[in-house]
Parts: structure tokens; sequence; C-alpha cells
């Protein structure tokens, strides 16, 4: 019969590294949280093959004391929490006291520091235990070398050092996102990665995700008093194949929660197709005791105390910012912080129907407006008094209308024609505006027969039925999925083994290309039977039909009829993008414009 | 080489008549193009899109020697239109370039050879051959075309029905949701024969056709169709597609028959049409005894009602329907008066002329 023993502490805390470290990013990870909890402003990170052969992260923060340095090391030995009421409020990073202590049980392990009050810093090796005299400025250094030097087995688990390298990579970018105010500088076998000053939030994510992601993003910034999510989404524009551009961080702490990254997809769920990813970086904060930050060994998951309404907070926040009309393409700029949109700038010169709005000005305005122009360009004195006269006669209705056309009250402008069938060319206060006509009427589309089945229905009854094939896996699922069909204003019946017929349809779509549309509501009513299901994924059979009911490339409309598209698209919550992500308009400024022609240069 | 001098009319109608087929934008150049023959004292138009093909013959005092040549059809007919109406025209053919001259105004075009230009055979073998009036074949299209279908997948409805059975014209229409239904007799005694004409030959035949007595000569032969009347002949490829049963979809029984006068019905419908909901249009007629509402709203919550006293005196019957499809079919009969027979909420609606076995409309209902 096998003996039961109590196990030596190395053996303990070897067992306990498997569970926290479980490569160099990990070991990085925790010791960049302690960094941060000794309330540091200013961390360095040095990395050598890849974080295998050595880490050392340098902080200015509170340090260790002489007699606590051994301390530290110990399993279950912390500083940051004294009872189960502190474990529930905790807000630090880090509180179980392990990390150290497990890290120091796999590699070679050094901590120096200078505790504030100290004449001089002390230096202990975790092989020795013994504090002796160091030179250090301020802070702690804590070096991590040779890892898994003593497991072997553990040591044939780490990859390339690239890849260790691009892990730890990864773990600092998550931490210098969450804070932003402390200067951060990251090097690698002796070069400089990342440099960091402190900034506020925009700038640290403009400074660490990509261009592309910080031009689409929208700004978001909701509180409810209890919750308070902020942070930047981008537009399904910048949609990923991965998850790797999803940041959610909850009171600072990255975490890849399940139920947040439910409640952000959800709101992306109309917008975006089905294999793309969004890319996000959001901050959730609230009082640490709504948020169990102790349910997983590298602290990823979190436990809401109201799961539920964080969910419905997370959900409205993003979907609200994403919803919001009119400012496809351009949401962010860095330099200027978040939100300014280009459809709100103010008129500026060069362009034409502002001079023109100028012109209906009374006649002493005008004279004011000349006078200004030859002051302000005197090389241009012999040219332009003569053409704003010539203008100024002619302040015609044509004038006024070129003047009510750019009014903000449509921000997307007025038709000016259709290119090659796809596109709509309209002209707005900041110049050109394109519009993908297919897409933007999917939309369009969609919206409205989201709102319209929201009520019944309306239903056209078909004088001669559809009648066409189908497989006999559709057939079963028609008539599992009859009630279904028939909410959406679909009446079907089999009319043979693998012949359906189709006797209404909803009035919205009646014109509509029916045996696809059905074989393809089928297709996606076959995926998810169940009838509860069938309610969460009808926005995608609406997607579906709003795809095959919009007007299809190649149809010529009239100006009258892009004006409406027009303005049902400004109507339409979330009608910059079509239900499958991509874009529906563009625009194209008077600067973008001038520069194709190097004008004002 | 002088080709001929005549007036501008005489070049502008034949050319008018043939040159509204020839599309606007094709991938074959020559297409725009119209071919003109000019034999003795004979000028022949002819224009094509490959799926119809309208030739003019006529005849006058033209002088000049034979050619055969196309050239930009819009163009010429932009030209010869915006010439004075009693000009004399001049054209002349020289190293591919024909020349319009009238008083002081002198134009050179580009022609490309006539050998190259697309003809459609006639087709082979007797068919099935008729005469009617081309009073009667234009009144019977204006009944019932407003309901084919516009680029509908099932193309076969992209079309019109014509039927010669015994001593009887009939022509059907349908969308899928309605289907007009004429009918004329005419002198002969045919075999029963079905074609589909496809949407622009309709559309052409309508246009050109006129209202007199005039004699029109139809051939229905293989997959072609063949029209003759006045100096016109119009070739068309019929379609190939099987037409759904029209029988089948008249109803027969329905219980309920009201008589309405056309004018005042067409009027309260239009009116309460302004609030339909613009992208299905329902109404709601609600009949009531001796009393029929016509109700609409729109997604603002903007309502419209319309009361007309009417000889009813059954149940109260709520039904729905897409107004556009009422207002065709009060717009295309010229009769004073129309009968509605009514079933119930989810079955058609036959709308038919008192005393008039030959017309026929069905529309379904839509629940709003
Ligand atoms: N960089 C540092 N600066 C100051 N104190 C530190 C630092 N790193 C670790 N410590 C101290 O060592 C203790 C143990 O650290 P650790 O094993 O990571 O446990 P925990 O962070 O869960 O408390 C901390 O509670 C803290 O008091
Ligand atoms: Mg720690």
């Amino acid at each position: 019969m096998p003996q039961i023993r109590v196990l030596p502490d190395l053996l303990i805390n070897q067992i306990a590294a498997g569970e926290v470290v479980e490569r160099p990013a990990s070991v990085l990870k925790e010791l960049l949280e302690n960094a941060v909890d000794a309330g540091s402003r200013s961390i360095e990170v040095a990395l050598e093959q890849g974080g295998v052969r050595r880490i050392r992260v340098a902080d200015d923060g509170c340090g260790i004391v002489r007699e606590q340095l051994a301390l530290a090391l110990d399993r279950h030995a912390t500083s940051k929490i004294t009872s189960l009421d502190d474990l529930e409020h905790v807000a630090t990073m880090g509180f179980r006291g392990e990390a150290l202590a497990a890290i120091a049980a796999v590699a070679r392990t050094t901590i120096t520091s200078l505790a504030e009050g100290e004449r001089h810093a002390w230096r202990i090796d975790a092989s020795d235990r013994q504090p002796a005299p160091a030179a250090l400025n301020h802070g702690t250094v804590v070096e991590v070398a040779d890892l898994y030097y003593n497991t072997p087995a553990r040591r044939k688990f780490l990859k390339t050092e690239a890849t260790e390298f691009a892990h730890c990579d990864e773990m600092f970018r998550r931490v210098a996102l969450a804070r932003p105010d402390i200067a951060m500088q990251l090097s690698h076998n002796g070069r400089v990665i990342h440099r960091l000053p402190p900034v506020e939030h925009t700038k640290r994510a403009a400074a660490l995700l990509s261009d592309d992601f910080i031009h689409h993003a929208r700004p978001i910034d909701a509180d409810s008093g209890i919750l308070r999510l902020s942070g930047l989404a981008a537009l399904p524009a910048y949609s990923r194949a991965n998850r790797d551009a999803q940041y959610f961080f909850v009171n600072g702490r990255f975490v890849r929660d399940k139920l947040l990254t439910h409640a952000v997809r959800q709101a992306y769920a109309d917008i975006l197709h089905g294999q793309r990813h969004p890319a996000y970086l959001l901050f959730l904060e609230l009082d640490p005791a709504g948020v169990d930050v102790n349910v997983h060994p590298a602290k990823i998951e979190v436990r809401f105390r109201d799961a539920r309404a964080v969910h419905q907070f997370v959900f409205h926040a993003v979907s609200r910012s994403l919803a919001a009309p009119g400012a496809a393409a351009t949401g962010l700029d860095a330099e200027s912080g978040p939100a300014r949109l280009p459809s709100y700038r103010q008129p500026d010169q060069t362009h034409p129907a502002a001079i023109q709005s100028r012109l209906a000005m009374d006649s002493g305005a005008r004279d004011a407006y000349r006078g200004f122009v030859a002051t302000a360009k005197p090389e241009a004195l012999g040219h332009s008094p003569a053409s704003l006269t010539s203008v100024g006669a002619a302040d015609t209705s044509m004038a006024r209308i070129a003047a009510t056309h750019t009014d903000d009250d449509a921000p997307l402008g007025f038709a000016l024609g259709q290119l090659h069938g796809v596109y709509i060319l309209a002209q707005n206060r900041d110049g050109l505006v394109l519009v993908d006509m297919h897409a933007a009427h999917e939309r369009i589309l969609y919206e409205r027969l989201k709102t319209v089945l929201d009520g019944r229905p309306a239903v056209q009854r078909l004088l001669i039925p559809a009648v066409f094939g189908i497989g006999s896996k559709e057939m079963a699922t028609a008539e599992q999925c009859a009630d279904v069909l028939a909410e959406m204003g679909f009446e079907i019946a089999p009319a043979g083994p693998t012949q359906l017929t189709v006797r209404t349809v909803p009035a919205l779509l009646a014109n509509a290309a029916i045996p696809e549309l059905v074989r393809e509501l089928l297709g996606e009513l076959a995926d998810f039977p169940a009838s509860q299901v069938v309610t969460a994924r009808r926005n995608e059979l609406l997607a579906t039909m709003a795809c095959h009911a919009a007007v299809r490339a190649n149809r010529q409309l009239t100006l009258a009829e892009m004006n409406a598209l027009l303005r049902d698209m400004e109507r339409t919550e979330r009608a910059d993008q079509c239900n499958h992500g991509r874009p529906t308009w563009t625009q194209l400024g008077m600067a973008d414009l001038d520069r194709f022609f190097m004008r004002g240069q | 080489m002088h080709l001929l001098t005549t007036t501008r009319d005489a070049i502008l109608a034949p050319l008018q008549s043939v040159a509204g087929i020839v599309e606007k934008r094709h991938t074959l150049p020559i297409l725009s193009n119209v071919l003109i023959e000019k034999h003795g004292e004979q000028l022949t138009m002819l224009a094509t899109d490959i799926e119809i093909q309208i030739r003019t013959t006529t005849a006058g005092d033209l002088g000049g020697s034979d050619a055969s040549l196309t050239v930009g059809a819009r163009k010429l007919q932009d030209i010869l239109r915006a010439l004075p109406d009693s000009a004399e025209v001049n054209l002349t053919l020289d190293d591919k370039r024909l020349t319009v001259k009238a008083g002081k105004s002198r134009f050179a075009l580009q022609t490309l050879p006539a050998a190259d230009y697309p003809r459609m055979n006639l087709p082979e073998g007797e068919g099935t051959r008729f005469q009617v009036t081309q009073k009667t074949f234009k009144r019977l299209l204006a009944q019932v075309s407003y309901a084919m279908a516009q680029q509908d997948i099932r193309y076969y409805l992209n079309g019109l029905l014509v039927i010669v059975d015994g001593g009887e014209l009939r022509m059907v229409a349908t969308d899928g949701h309605r289907l007009a239904y004429a009918a004329a007799p005419i002198e002969a005694d045919l075999p029963r024969t079905e074609v589909i004409l496809p949407r622009k030959t309709v559309m052409e035949l309508a246009r050109q056709l006129g209202d007199a007595d005039d004699a029109l000569e139809v051939v229905l032969a293989g997959n072609q169709s063949v029209f003759r009347f006045g100096p016109i002949e119009l070739v068309s490829k019929l379609i190939d597609g099987k037409f759904p049963d029209y029988e089948r979809v008249i109803p027969q029984n329905h219980p309920t028959t009201i008589t309405f006068d056309r004018a005042p019905l067409l009027s309260a419908l239009s009116r309460v049409a302004i609030l339909t909901s613009d992208k299905f249009r329902g109404v709601r007629l609600v009949l009531e005894d001796g009393l029929l509402r016509i109700v609409s709203s729109n997604n603002e919550q903007e309502e419209a009602q319309e009361e007309l006293e009417i000889d009813y005196h059954g149940d109260a019957l709520d039904i729905g329907f897409n107004v556009t499809y009422l207002l065709d079919v009060l717009n295309n009969v010229s009769h004073e008066q129309i009968e509605w027979h009514l079933a119930d909420g989810n079955s058609s609606a036959l709308i038919t002329v008192p005393g008039n076995a030959h017309f026929k409309y069905v529309v379904m209902p839509m629940r709003i």
C-alpha cells in the first residue's frame, strides 16, 4: 500500500509553478504585476533569449525592506491582503503570495530592492536566502534566469525563442495598455522594442495597436454609476480573422472572459460576418467587490456578482457606439483625440459650396468678405474681386440650392450619379461620398425587416405559389420550422417528397427570388433547430432575406431613387456597415481630392 | 456618291419606328447602328437587338444610286429631329462616311458595312397565321401587359402569354401576385397555340400599333413570331417556358359580388394610396352592411380613410391588398363599371366587367 507523505516545500512550489509558470511570459506577467502593485511610475523589462535565458524587471516602486526579502519568496506570503474581507475587495493584481515562490522554484531568482527609508539596497538570492548589501537607486529589480534549469521535462515544452518572445511581448502590451500612466520599456537581447512614455489611454493605444485599428475605432464611454466601460471598438471594416486584437480589462486586469466576449460579440452580431472577429480595447471598471478574480490560476477569467447586468451593460455600450450613424471609416484620429467626426467639420474655405453660402449673405457682409480676401491674399488682388462680383451677381436660386444642399440635415449629401451600376456618387459638405448601393440597401432593408417583424409582418399571398425542389434534409427542416417561417411571413407546405410550395411571402420581399431565399433560410435554420435558438438566429435570417431583396448591382437608379437611398441610410441605425460588416459608404474629402491633383502643395 | 434626296419626314418616320429597340449601350458597336438599304425608289430600314428585329419598307421619289450601309441610329435620328419639318434632306456616301445635308447644315457620319449587320432569319414552315385589327390587339395588350413581372427569375413571367384557340385570341400576364386575362374573337379557326412574347416586344407593339381597324398579320412559328402592320415587320424571339395554368388560378364560385362605378373607386383608392407605407403599399378594404371603407396607414402612423356606399349585405369582411395592383386594373380597363367577386380574407379577389366574359383580373390579398 503506498504511503501518504507530506511533500517537501520545493516540490510543492514546483507543482504550483506548473499552474502559474507556464512559460517565460507567465513569469513576466507576475513580475510586471508586482511592479504595478508596488506603485511604480516607471518599469523597465529586459529579456534575453525570449525570456528563457533571463527576465529582468526593474521598477521604481515602494521596494521591499531587508527583513521581508526572504518572506517575499515564501509561499503564501503576501503584503497585499490579510483577511477574507480583503480578498473580497482586492484591488491589487496579486494577492495569493505564491508567484515569487513558484518562480524561484523553477528558475534562478534574485531580488534587489531599496525600500523607502533604507540607506542602501539589499539583494537576495533565492538559493541561499541571505540578504546582502547591494547598489540600487530606487525600487526593485527582479531577475529570473535559466527558466526550468532544474526541471528539464518542462524545458522541452518551450517553443522557439521568437515564439516565447512574442508571448512576452503580448504580456507586456497588455500591462502597457492597462496602465498608460506608467512609463514602460521593453528590450530583447539588448535591443529596445518599446519605449513608452506615460500618456493617456488613446495615445498609449495608438502607440501599441495598428494605425488601422485606431483609424477604424469608435470611442466608447458609458457609465452607469456602478459600471463604467471605456475604450475603443473598431468598426467591422477592421475585423480580424482571429482574436488577436481583443483587449478587455476588468479593473485594469487583462481578462479573456466568456461572458464579456459574448456581450461584445453580440453587439457586433448585426454587422460582422460570422467568421470574423471584432477588434477592441475595452476597460470595464467596477467596485472590486462586484467581481471575483480568484477563480483562475492566471486570473484570466473572472466571475461577476451580477453577471447579467454586466452583460447587458457591455452589450448596450458597445452596440450604441457602433450604431451611431454618420462616422464611417474615419472614426478617430489619434492626434486629436476621440470622436472628431469628419462630417461635422467646419466648412473650409477651399470648398466651393462654402464659398457659395458666403455669397448668399447680405451685401454688407459680402463687401466685408471681399475686403478680407483683398487684405489676406494680396497676390490674388487682380483676380478675385472680378470673380467675386460675377458670382455674387449670380446670386441665383441655383446657388441657394447648392447652399441648402450642403446643410447638416443631409450628412451624406446629394446624389451626382451612379458608377458602373455599383456605386452611388454623392456630394456633401466635405466632398465626395461613395456608397455601395447593394450593401447600403441591404442594410436598410435589414433594419426595416427587423422593426417590421417585431410587429406582425404584412404578408403577400401568392397567386402562383412558388414550387421548387429541395433536399430531404431541407424538407425535414421545413416541416420542423414551419411555425418560425410562418411567423416571418412564409407559409410553406410540402408538395411532394422533395418539393416545397410557398404560398405567402413577407410583403417587403414580395419581389425577391423566393426559391433561393427559402433554401437559404432553411439552410440556416437546419443548423439551429431548437426553437429558442431560432429566435436568437432571427437576425441572421433577416440578414439573408435582406441580402436577397436588396437592389442588385447594375440596376440603373434615377437621381431621385439615389437620394431616397441616401436619406434612408441617414435614418437607419447602423447604416455604416452592411450585414456582412463591409462598410456601406466612404468619404473622399476635398483635401483628399486636392491631393490627387497636388493642389495646395 | 449621291444616295437620295427627299423630305425630312420620309427618312425620320421609318427611322423612328425601328430605332426604338436599339440599345443605347451595346457591347457590339454595330448594334447601335441602323441598317439602311436604298434600292431604286425603295427605302428599307432595319434595327435589331438580336432578340427583336424591326424592318420598315417605304417607297417614294428618292433619286440617287443604290447602296446599303449602317450608321448610328440615335445620332441620325437626333439630327433629323433637329432639322426643320419642311427641310429637304440629301444623303451621300463617300469613303465610308454618310453625309447628311439640309439647307446650310451638313453632317458627316461614320458608317459600318451593311454585310456585318446581324439579321434574324424569318421562321421556317407555315406555323400559325392569323389576322386581327391593330386596334383589337392593342386593346388586349393594354388590358393585360401591366401585370407582367419585371426581372423575375421565373423568366417566363417577364412576358405575356398569347393564345389562339379556334376563333379566339387570348392574352394573359401575371407577376405571381395578380393576373390579368383578356380575350377577343378573331376570324379564324386555328388549332390551339400558345406562345410567350418577351416584355420588350410587348412594349414595342403597344407603342407602334395603331388605334384603327387596319390589319395586323401575326405568324407564330418555331421559337419566333412575326408581326406585320403597315410598312412595319417586327420579328421577335419567343420565351421558351411553361406559363402557369391561368385557368386554375381564376376563381369560379366566389359567393360575394359587388358592383362599383369604376371612376369613384379609382379616385378613392388613389387618395388612400397616398398614406400607404411606400414599401408595400397595403390598403384594407372593410366591407360592412351597405358600406365599403378603404383605410391605409403608413410607418409614421398617419392614416387615411375613404367610404363608398355599396350594395353589400353579407357579413363584415376585412381584406387587405397592395393598392398598386388595384389601381393598375382600374386604370387600364375603360368600362364604366366593374364587378368585384370576393370570398374571404385569404382568397383571391376576381375583378370583371359586367356582362362580359372577355376580361378577368385576379389579385391575391395581403395580410396587413
Ligand atoms: N516589485 C516589487 N516591489 C515591491 N514589493 C514586491 C515586489 N515584488 C514582490 N513584492 C512583495 O513580495 C510579495 C510576494 O509577491 P508574490 O509572490 O508575487 O505575491 P503577491 O503578488 O500575490 O502578493 C508581495 O506581496 C510584495 O509584498
Ligand atoms: Mg504577485
